[in-house]
């Protein structure tokens, strides 16, 4: 609020003309008067997004058990993974058009490649770095692989997992509206990141701005929900330590 | 995030300060007065006669110093222009209108294109009649948004056509035959014919919405103090299209070393495909870049009844060069 006032008052006595930066509250009632269509687009970024973060978190996932199992695993595969972190979304999308075709698969996909490799990298620090002692522990009861990976290194894996999907959260809503931009089909609306384009070009930069706060939003939610489940996650895993 | 966010906010405000103080301190050398031209797309035919009188030193006897700036797809020239970080723009007329109404007083100075120059380029197989019967069926990539978009949108409707992103890139158009697109009339028509396709063109001034094309436009606070400058500006820029269109390969060439990714053949074309679009069809013929105060009163109206802008003050928004 405090910084919100003081942008407008900066704002304000500098004279600078809301089509270059609209005050914040021009922006507020940006949101008011277009608050019913920002909604419903926000609400179609959203399907995207969640379909594409809840694929990375059951691939990412597994990739990671994968890669955990062993070195040349990991010499082999690794720099795929590493391709997703590193590959520039806006070049290749384009390309998810031509794969995928336009509307909502190829937007799930851009969600998809941003938001993966979060996960992977993270779960898989989490697999790889389970207590030595308790390892030793597993081995000297000769527990076999399963039951190590189920009951030692997935369990000490579901907080680093965890952080990573908390990353991939963010990154899976911007993904969403990069493809957006170039895969949405808008006959019936369209996504936030459509509404953007249509904003910049009608020029209203208040518009503009409120639609870059609902996707912010809307990452915020997503981030709080997936900190929710992941106390409600940790709370069950600690109790489950204790009672064994 | 929301904290963040403002932080951004706050940041590229103060960049944006500092620019502006950058530019206006800047000192121009004595004889020649310096400016900025900003172009929104890099060097083709459509900017051949800036070229021209730059190659010319045309600039130089008007007393000018110009500085052409090649653009590309999202450089925001209206705002740079009402910003004060570059003193001329070019632009089409409609959003001009538009920018006008979010309250920059930007006045245009000079009309290339007398005949609006996109289109809705089909694959010629389709056999379509009219632009209402691309409407019929298939994909239809526009960008959402510009206010011949939302013209057609109105008019025709999107109830049987799947409307996606206009993208730079023709691969969809090539790879789906029912694909229909909004195109440069002197661009992607003559790529797809390139690549083996035949396109086949629907003006968008067919449907009775023509704004002016490649207007220069600049602040009206700098055409009210230094009309003279304005005014040899358009002299030049003039005489450069007068030089460009009798003659185009020489500025071709000094294009096609600024833009190699467009080829020698391809400038030619395109040269040739605009003169129409830019000499107009009204005789007897007038000196090119003129405007008609009718012509932006109807525009202004179009853009009213979409909702686009609020007041239709076409008079306020041009003015003849001499």
């Amino acid at each position: 609020m405090l910084l919100a006032a003081s942008l407008e008052i900066l704002l304000r006595t500098n004279d600078v003309p809301a089509y270059l930066l609209p005050p914040p509250s021009a922006v507020w009632q940006a949101l008011l008067r277009y608050g019913s269509e920002l909604t419903r687009a926000t609400l179609q970024t959203a399907i995207a997004a969640t379909s594409g973060l809840l694929a990375s978190a059951v691939i990412g996932g597994l990739s990671a058990v994968l890669l955990s199992a062993h070195p040349w695993i990991r010499r082999a595969f690794y720099p795929y993974a590493v391709f997703f972190q590193t590959v520039p979304i806006v070049a290749i999308a384009p390309m998810l058009v031509i794969w995928f075709g336009y509307g909502l698969k190829a937007i799930i996909a851009a969600a998809f490649i941003v938001s993966v490799f979060p996960i992977i990298a993270n779960t898989l620090t989490g697999l790889l770095s389970t207590d030595p002692a308790l390892r030793d522990l597993f081995r000297i009861y000769r527990a076999s692989p399963l039951t190590t990976l189920l009951k030692l290194h997935i369990p000490s894996a579901v907080p680093h997992f965890l952080t990573g999907l908390r990353i991939a959260s963010g990154l899976a809503v911007i993904g969403a509206i990069v493809g957006e931009f170039v895969a949405d089909t808008f006959q019936d609306g369209g996504g936030i990141g459509t509404a953007v384009e249509i904003a910049i070009k009608e020029q209203k930069t208040d518009k503009v701005f409120a639609a870059v706060l609902m996707a912010s939003l809307l990452g915020l939610g997503f981030f709080a929900v997936v900190n929710g489940l992941s106390q409600w996650a940790l709370r069950r895993w600690r109790i489950a330590e204790i009672s064994e | 995030m929301r904290i963040i966010l403002t932080r951004i906010i706050l940041a590229s405000l103060l960049a944006f300060l500092a620019a502006c103080s950058d530019q206006s301190e800047s000192p121009s050398q004595p004889g020649l007065w310096k400016a900025g031209l900003q172009l929104n797309w890099v060097p083709e035919p459509e900017f051949g006669g800036y070229y021209a009188a730059r190659d010319a030193a045309a600039f130089q006897a008007e007393g000018l110093e110009i500085d052409i700036r090649p653009g590309g797809p999202g450089v925001p020239g209206l705002q740079m222009v009402a910003a004060n970080q570059v003193e001329f723009g070019i632009t089409s007329a409609d959003s001009l209108l538009v920018a006008r109404a979010r309250g920059a007083d930007l006045v245009a100075i000079f009309a290339l294109y007398q005949t609006f120059p996109e289109g809705i380029m089909v694959h010629a197989e389709r056999g379509l009649k009219s632009i209402a019967e691309v409407f019929n069926g298939g994909t239809l990539a526009m960008e959402p948004g510009t206010p011949y978009y939302r013209m057609l949108e109105r008019r025709y409707g999107l109830k049987q056509v799947r409307a996606v992103p206009y993208s730079n890139n023709l691969g969809p158009f090539l790879h789906d035959p029912s694909f229909a697109q909004q195109c440069f009339i002197t661009a992607e028509p003559i790529a797809a014919r390139r690549a083996g396709a035949t396109p086949q063109v629907f003006p968008i001034s067919e449907i009775g919405y023509n704004p002016y094309s490649g207007v220069i436009f600049t602040r009206r606070q700098l055409l009210a103090e230094h009309p003279e400058r304005v005014a040899a500006f358009i002299r030049a820029v003039r005489g450069g299209w007068q030089a460009y269109l009798a003659d185009p390969e020489p500025t071709n060439q000094a294009m096609h070393r600024l833009n190699p990714t467009m080829d020698p053949a391809t400038f030619t074309e395109a040269a040739a495909l605009q003169k129409p679009l830019i000499l107009g069809d009204s005789s007897p013929a007038r000196p090119l870049g003129t405007m008609e105060l009718e012509r932006w009163r109807t525009l202004a109206e179009q853009l009213r009844d979409l909702g686009l802008i609020e007041r239709v003050e076409p008079e306020q928004a041009f003015v003849n060069p001499e």
